[in-house]
């Protein structure tokens, strides 16, 4: 390249980025004007921090045995101990990290996999989208928990296998979505304008479908963390959770194993599941939020 | 293409999914690691006689490909293979029975009351949307939508069953208990019923009223919508005559997929209220590797999604005129 | 005699960016059995005024001022419920486009009998059926298809459709906007024609509304045009076409081909109507205007009567009146 194409080149991706940000910006001052939206984001900033700061937080070590079993809150246990003497709030604290990380990784995974799918059936149609559609629809009707409590039981009790799980259990919505979009794009003006200058099928796709898919598929991600975080917490509450790495639900599951509900012990049952609560409120709410900006079919009103 | 040619054409679809579903459970129980059939044959519980018929039955010990022939072959003629728990009792009885019963009775009840609140309120909210009642509703929505299913069930035991006693802790019916007549029994059996549904209505009434609502204000975005606004015609008129009956057309497409939802929501909470159907049956099943049930209730279900989704498109189908009249 | 009075209509629609000045000023009479036609370009205001007499403009619109005169009392000053009852038994609307203004899932002889029976108490659902029917002759449609669905029905079908329903309650004045635009032309002229006789049978007042300047001619008695929401002339059909005093005006005709005379080359408009949200100082016209002066763009210019109910507003009428080509056509 000459050096005038490089500083071309730079000054064009120097204004690109720009460009990006300004509509970033543009967006975040309309994000902002949403109540149910910043508590969502509020919700979910708090507990990303708790999770980097658990090990400064908590005043004990979530699996060390530091109490008698059963205690109430008190002073020294401020949510009580669970069933062998653990300090509950330590647990909790700790157990944010299994549930933003399961929940992350799980719907990063998903959508992944939904919007690859998506993308080729949509954009190559022909015989590849009826197979692709088929195994969708397989999927979809394949009842999420009895699947993944199958799974669970068959692959081991491990967190990845449960990410792997979550994950293969939930990308059709993300799939069936992107492949509606990609069909509409495909027939806009600009990506015929593409094919006809001979961009390759790749290009076309990665330059300008993805990014119109994009903002959606982001939208479909975020609900995809609740369902995610709801979804692990089911399994460990089922007994298939990872017993090295005790999240909210696995505290639910011993909980209920110990007949805490019969005894009334609340502070064993209560806190863990409002920590899921609100965990998948924060990310439900900026879910909401989201669609509400970026979904064009909301924007023409009428009444 | 015309109603006909769409019904066939779904049906089709129907088969190939049943299909792929049936392949796929016999996939998962044969080449997953520590091949559960395999383990059948190997479990201490089984006695010599009954593993010897089971090792005929299913052609345990001829190659995969003649194994999957059979299993199809058992399939058809009603065969489900054998429980490991309660020893030789056929899976069809087990599934088949009262669990399958009080299953359908909570599910139904449930996604009835969620499906006809989210409606009403979804309506009303559309309608009044950005005001209070629209905003609380969308609040109480996604907050009910982010509760767990089997802490929520929890919660409400905790909260009526044992700080006030009004409802029982656990069961479908008292244990131990005769009742005179059927009466009786029957208002036993609601008096258990309430907990367990409150629970799974609530759980799903935000998914229905967020979809229903969006739908409706994508509906009042249509011209014919500002017709029926010019007409003068009363607020009543212009909801429930043109608007809904355009947007339940959409709510109707989706009930079928939503069954699954529903299934996985059964399973928590039959657990948790130790309800006796088949959600409590797979969790049974999983804790205990009883694994020939756990194959059955899973295609069971899988063929009932199938055909409760393809009731649904053809119920939309018919609705629409629009399908409906084409080529004819 | 006047049916409907609107005077000094003014109404903004409130968005993201500020508040949209959609219609500003505007004032015309439309008296009985006549039919007032509003023309422009699109965006020019006209559905908002017809929006506005209605009473149905959406959540972000507002009346900002003016007065809508019908039998009497305004209507700007109506609320809601009030408004409800005038809807479709003094005033009725045809939309454009009637391919969606019908109810897909409702049919189509439902649609009309039900406004029927909601603003007439006494009448009976066989007597309202029966109305139905005769809606259907009075449109040329057969009557064997009043329980059709409207994706049974052509455009131009859909279209006497829409005309029934918009007779149904014997209304003294029909909106009608772009009524034929969506069809094709021999169907336009077909519904046009029919529009016309009702018109003389039924003694029915109509504002007509749409951008072709044409149907407009063939059809109005009085005619307003619109630009940028402002009514920049309004006088009768002749002198309008015969006489035009705006520069706009005049552009708009001198747009049209005529088959017959010489053939010439077509004037165009040079540029875009402007931006409503902060429409240009003075005249809003001014930035396409091949008259303009100075002050064009200072000040708005009067809206004065400068012939016999002839109005204009434009600063250089008088000047403009001696330049050739725009003499008697």
């Amino acid at each position: 390249m000459t050096l005038d194409a490089q500083t071309t080149s730079g000054a064009l991706l120097r204004e690109r980025v720009s460009s990006h940000a300004t509509r970033v910006k543009g967006f975040w001052t309309i994000y902002k004007g949403s109540r149910i939206g910043m508590v969502g984001v509020s919700l979910v900033l708090a507990f990303i921090i708790i999770a980097f700061v658990a090990p400064w937080l908590a005043p004990y070590h979530p699996r060390a045995l530091v109490g008698t079993p059963f205690l109430p809150p008190t002073e020294e246990h401020l949510l009580g101990t669970d069933q062998v003497g653990r300090d509950i709030y330590s647990e909790l604290l700790w157990g944010t990290r299994i549930s933003l990380m399961v929940g992350l990784l799980a719907s990063a995974f998903a959508v992944a996999i939904g919007t690859t799918i998506g993308l080729l059936s949509g954009y190559y149609r022909g015989p590849l989208d009826s197979v692709l559609m088929r195994i969708t629809d397989l999927f979809i009707t394949l009842p999420a928990l009895p699947f993944m409590l199958i799974l669970a039981a068959l692959l081991g009790r491990n967190i990845w296998n449960i990410i792997f799980v979550i994950a293969i259990t939930g990308w059709t919505g993300t799939a069936r979505m992107v492949r509606s979009q990609t069909l509409s794009i495909k027939e806009r003006p600009y990506v015929e304008a593409a094919r006809s200058i001979g961009a390759r099928g790749s290009q076309i796709v990665i330059r300008h479908i993805l990014p119109n898919v994009f903002p959606l598929v982001f939208a479909n991600a975020i609900i995809g963390i609740v369902d995610a975080i709801l979804a692990e917490s089911g399994i460990s509450f089922l007994g298939l959770g990872d017993p090295t790495q005790p999240s909210w639900g696995m505290i639910l599951y011993y909980a209920n194993k110990a007949g805490a509900l019969a005894t009334g012990r609340w502070w064993f049952i209560i806190p863990p599941g409002v920590c899921i609560m609100l965990v998948a409120i924060g990310f439900a709410f900026s879910s909401y939020s989201l669609d509400q900006i970026l979904n064009p079919r909301l924007r023409k009103r009428r009444w | 293409m015309g109603f006909k040619e769409y019904v066939g054409k779904r049906i089709l679809q129907g088969i190939v999914t049943v299909m792929l579903a049936i392949t796929l459970n016999f996939i998962l129980f044969r080449i997953m690691p520590g091949d559960p059939t395999q383990a059948m044959v190997g479990d201490p519980r089984m006695d010599p006689e009954t593993r010897i018929a089971l090792i005929a039955k299913f052609g345990l010990d001829k190659p995969l490909l003649e194994q999957f022939v059979l299993y199809l072959y058992n399939l058809f003629s009603g065969e489900l293979g054998v429980s490991f728990v309660q020893i030789g009792r056929p899976v069809m009885d087990i599934i088949f029975g009262r669990k399958l019963i009080n299953t359908v009775i909570l599910m139904g009840s449930s996604m009835f009351l969620a499906f006809a609140l989210g409606i009403i309120v979804g309506v009303i909210a559309a309608w009044k949307h950005g005001t209070k009642v629209d905003m609380s509703s969308i609040v109480f929505s996604l907050v009910t939508y982010s509760m767990p299913v089997f802490w929520f069930g929890m919660l409400l035991l905790l909260l009526l069953s044992y700080y006030i006693n009004v409802v029982p802790i656990a069961g479908t019916v008292t244990p131990g208990v005769a009742h005179a007549n059927f009466f009786e029994y029957a208002s036993d059996y609601l008096h258990h019923l309430i907990a367990p549904l409150i629970t799974l209505a609530v759980s799903f009434f935000g998914g229905y009223f967020l979809f229903m609502r969006d739908t409706i204000l994508d509906v009042f975005t249509e011209d014919y919508m500002l017709t029926a606004r010019a007409k003068g015609l009363s607020d009543r008129k212009i909801l429930f005559k043109h608007a809904m009956r355009n947007a339940l057309l959409p709510m109707v497409s989706i009930m079928g997929v939503h069954l699954t939802f529903l299934i996985s929501g059964a399973t928590m909470t039959e657990t948790v209220f130790s309800w006796d159907g088949l959600g409590r049956l797979i969790y049974d099943s999983v804790r205990d590797a009883d694994y020939p049930v756990l194959q059955g209730i899973f295609l069971m279900m899988a063929i009932l999604v199938v055909v409760a989704s393809l009731c649904a498109d053809i119920t939309c189908a018919y609705l629409d005129p629009r399908i409906k009249e084409a080529a004819e | 005699m006047p049916i409907l009075e609107v005077r000094d209509l003014s109404t903004h629609y409130f968005t993201l960016q500020g508040p949209v000045e959609a219609v500003d000023g505007v004032s015309f009479t439309v008296d009985a059995g006549q039919t007032f036609g509003l023309a422009g370009e699109s965006g020019c205001g006209k559905t908002t005024v017809a929006l506005s007499i209605m009473g149905l403009l959406p959540s972000n619109g507002r009346v900002m001022g003016g007065q809508i005169t019908l039998d009497e009392e305004d209507l700007v000053k109506k609320d809601e419920s009030e408004l409800k009852k005038i809807r479709w038994t003094k005033i009725s609307m045809i939309f454009q486009g009637a391919m969606n203004a019908l109810n897909p899932v409702i049919n189509v002889g439902e649609q009309i009998a039900e406004v029927i029976l909601e603003k007439e108490e006494k009448v009976t659902k066989a007597e309202a059926w029966e109305r139905v029917r005769e809606l259907y002759e009075l449109v040329e449609l057969e009557t064997s298809r009043v329980k059709d669905f409207p994706h049974e029905f052509s455009g131009g079908m859909r279209q006497r459709v829409m005309i029934a329903m918009a007779l149904a309650c014997y209304p003294k004045l029909v909106i009608s906007d772009e009524p034929i635009t969506a069809l094709d032309v021999i169907v336009q002229n077909q519904i046009l024609n029919l529009m016309k006789n009702l018109q003389k049978k039924l003694n029915l007042s109509q504002i007509l509304i749409t951008h072709d300047l044409s149907v407009i001619a063939e059809t109005s008695d009085k005619v307003g045009i619109m630009y940028a929401g402002k009514l920049v002339e309004y006088a009768d059909a002749t002198s309008i076409f015969k006489r035009p005093l705006h520069p706009y005006t005049t552009a708009l005709i001198g747009a049209y081909p005529s088959i017959v005379g010489e053939k010439r080359t077509l004037n165009f408009i040079p540029g875009a109507p402007p931006n409503l949200i902060s429409p240009p100082k003075g005249c809003r016209f001014h930035p396409r205007c091949p008259y303009a002066k100075n002050i064009c763009s200072t000040e708005q210019p009067g809206y004065l009567e400068k012939e016999a109910e002839h109005f204009v507003a434009c600063h250089f009428v008088d000047e403009l009146r001696n330049i050739p080509g725009l003499e008697d056509r």
